[in-house]
């Protein structure tokens, strides 16, 4: 095992020996300017209940002002907590390895081997970068499903950030301001616009918008409900018309603020394939107000996997992101590409992979019918067993109405098996040259195609219903991205065959070859 | 540990990797079984697992008098079911669970209602543990947990003699340090 590789944790003291034969460089401190910024930060954070003292006359008590004292106070604690971080800081890079010492209360010591750097990513928010300051974040190989970092810098100036990079990864110089150089394989077209706004989450946006503009606004002594009663009041519209006006009013405003997000999240995006002095990466940059630069090792690309929920999936919409060891799962890394037109995604992967054979190209099996039935079975038994037990507490309680039970099983029948549907036709397999395809999925369909050598482990699995039905299925693991990717519901021969063949070798010591049976 | 190779027997016709109908390739089982006293360990994790619903809903039904009205049959259900369980699947485990080590891969079959047959090569290792729980030490067994890079990918054998385990451990690891790799 290679523990003492990886990002290592331990508390002071405990390797005082390597200390001392490194003790030649320096231990460096965060950027001074980290602390104007918190400065103004803290003042910019009692500003809202200056104005709303001064200017608008609300009477100083924690009664009418508690959302500005919570805005306040939020402020003095991030502060107070930079300027402490600042203070108990150091870091250095030696020959061997990143550390860092932070800690006020618990000391904690963190060292990367520098071998085990993948990527240095440098992010800034607005205040940041007007000071020039940018946050740094370490990516070790070992981190790959762990979901953290191996270790951030919070925050040095742009130069140490963009020397730290050269140093660490061997990125070449590039001149400030301008385009990346090297192969761009996307832009963002804005008009994707439209395919990043409408859904389920301009609700949830727009009411945590909306409740927050209500509170401040209360507290300014601005009374919005009152006109807001008025424009959607019940009595006037009947209660069908207001929800009929005020679900698309609030939808909008949602949409709205989606909309804002995408262009300042995605601004200028760009992903591009970058020569540096240590191979290439695959380097992607966005953002407007708060600026994102990922660089991802194509040493480390294991593949790419296209991500289509069902609604999206009739727009002909995807998402796209690469299967690479080191980028945790659950941070947007991995993603190289908004949500847009499967077609563009498609060119794109094909030229990341930059396979003769395109992966996502390859003709996917279909499955049996077997796989059809098994879905059907299952929606058929949550459908029976959800109006099973509507009937049951419909005759024993008062909880439901007794024609509850045909209700259910009118509506959730219909829709459970057309969800079995779809989920039988996303499932697709194939072994296409150097990679494993797969895709599955019922409410969120996924393609992966992973490199053929990527994978570091097999699994057959047959339940006991698959058994009946002839069918098995296949997940083949792997270090990068999920971790693991599944192809279900195959028939028993192909089923063999792809585990076999797929993954070069690994379940040859456990084969029994012979000539073709007849049965 | 019982060095058989009878392979499973094929029920039905119903195609398993190890009996496909018409594929010239197929799985063979791993040539080593599990210790018997295995049973007895998975009996009383099932009874355990069992226990704990069982338990709460049979709690409930003395306690709480308004919930005896409905509790009655899901608690009837859920006692049958923990009864099936732990009278049942050990014996079944029993049956599937194999396992072998070569000088290239981890192999083992399991599972009682999802069959899983699993194999990892040694060039992909990245640790070779031993596991015991509280009912293992009791009856003198083990799990042997072999990962690899992947966070998903770890092959589990349990039910084994401890010794056999500590010294199986100890091979892979020999093996694991001798076989070059990446490990990724």
């Amino acid at each position: 095992m290679t523990a003492e590789a990886g990002p290592a944790d331990r508390t002071e003291g405990q390797d005082s020996a390597r200390e001392k034969a490194q003790a030649q460089r320096p231990w460096l401190r965060l950027d001074k300017r980290l602390i104007a910024v918190d400065l103004v930060q803290l003042v910019a954070a009692q500003l809202p209940t200056l104005v709303a003292v001064a200017v608008f006359d609300v009477p100083p008590t924690l009664e009418s002002l508690w959302p500005v004292v919570i805005i306040a106070g939020i402020g003095v604690a991030t502060s107070v907590n930079n300027i402490v971080r600042w203070i108990k800081t150091r870091y250095r890079v030696t020959e061997e390895y990143v550390e860092r010492r932070t800690g006020l209360f618990v000391r904690r010591y963190r060292s990367v081997r520098r071998d085990r750097i993948r990527s240095v990513d440098s992010q800034a928010n607005l205040r940041m970068r007007v000071a020039g300051l940018r946050v740094v974040y370490f990516g070790a190989g070992q981190q790959n499903t762990a979901g953290e970092q191996a270790l951030s810098l919070n925050a040095v100036s742009k130069k140490t950030a963009q020397r730290l990079r050269r140093e660490l990864t061997g990125a070449g110089e590039e001149p400030a301001g301008t385009e990346p150089d090297g192969d761009v394989f996307a832009r963002v077209r804005y008009r994707w616009v439209v395919y990043n706004i409408f859904n389920v989450w301009a609700y949830a946006a727009a009411v945590g918008l909306l409740v927050s503009a209500f509170v401040l606004a209360t507290t300014f002594g601005i009374d919005l409900w009152g006109p807001a009663a008025r424009v959607f009041d019940p009595d006037v519209l009947g209660w069908g018309g207001a929800v009929a006006l005020a679900l698309p009013a609030v939808g909008a405003v949602g949409v709205g603020s989606l909309a804002v997000s995408f262009f300042t999240g995605y601004w200028k995006f760009t992903l591009s394939r970058v020569t540096t002095d240590g191979g290439t990466v695959l380097r992607t940059r966005q953002g407007l107000l708060r600026t994102r630069e990922v660089n991802r090792d194509d040493a480390r690309l294991r593949g790419a996997k296209l991500t289509e929920p069902l609604l999206w999936r009739w727009m002909g919409l995807t998402e796209t992101s690469v299967i690479t060891t080191g980028l945790s799962v659950w941070s947007d890394a991995p993603v190289i590409l908004p949500r847009g037109p499967r077609s563009v995604a498609r060119q794109v992967v094909d030229r990341v992979l930059g396979e003769e054979e395109r992966p996502l190209d390859a003709g996917l099996a279909r499955h049996p019918a077997g796989a059809l039935r098994r879905r059907l079975l299952w929606a058929s038994l949550f459908t029976g067993t959800v109006v099973a037990g509507t009937a049951w507490s419909g005759a024993m309680t008062d909880a439901v109405g007794p024609d509850a039970w045909w209700i259910t099983a009118v509506v959730l029948g219909p829709v459970a098996l057309l969800l079995a549907l779809a989920a039988y036709r996303a499932l697709g397999h194939a072994v296409a040259g150097a990679y494993l395809v797969m895709r599955s999925g019922m409410m969120s369909r996924g393609t992966a195609a992973l490199r053929r050598h990527a994978v570091s482990g097999v699994a057959v699995r047959q339940s006991l219903l698959q058994r009946r039905m002839g069918l098995a299925s296949v997940t083949v693991t792997t270090a990068a991205g999920e971790g693991a990717y599944e192809a279900l519901d195959m028939a028993v021969d192909d089923a063999l065959s792809f585990a076999a063949d797929g993954p070069p070798g690994i379940l040859e010591p456990f084969l029994v070859r012979e000539g073709p049976r007849n049965r | 540990m019982t060095e058989s190779r009878t392979p499973v027997p094929r029920s039905r016709g119903a195609p398993s990797p190890e009996s496909p109908r018409t594929a010239t390739i197929r799985l063979r089982p791993p040539a080593n079984r599990v210790e018997r006293r295995a049973i007895a360990w998975w009996a009383m994790r099932a009874a355990v697992f069992a226990l704990i619903p069982c338990g709460a809903a049979g709690i409930a039904y003395a306690v709480v008098e308004q919930a005896r009205e409905w509790l009655g049959p899901p608690l009837v259900v859920a006692v049958a079911t923990g009864i099936l369980l732990t009278a049942v699947t050990p014996w079944i485990r029993y049956a599937v669970h194999r396992w072998e080590t070569t000088e290239e891969a981890v192999y083992a079959r399991s599972g009682w209602w999802v069959r899983e047959w699993r194999a990892a090569p040694i060039s992909r290792i990245q640790t070779v543990d031993t596991l015991r729980g509280p009912f293992a030490q009791l009856l003198g067994l083990s799990t042997l947990v072999v990962t690899t890079a992947s966070a998903r990918g770890a092959v589990r054998i349990g039910g084994l003699d401890t010794a056999v385990a500590d010294e199986e451990a100890e091979r892979l690891t020999e093996i694991t340090r001798r076989t070059p790799g990446d490990r990724t």
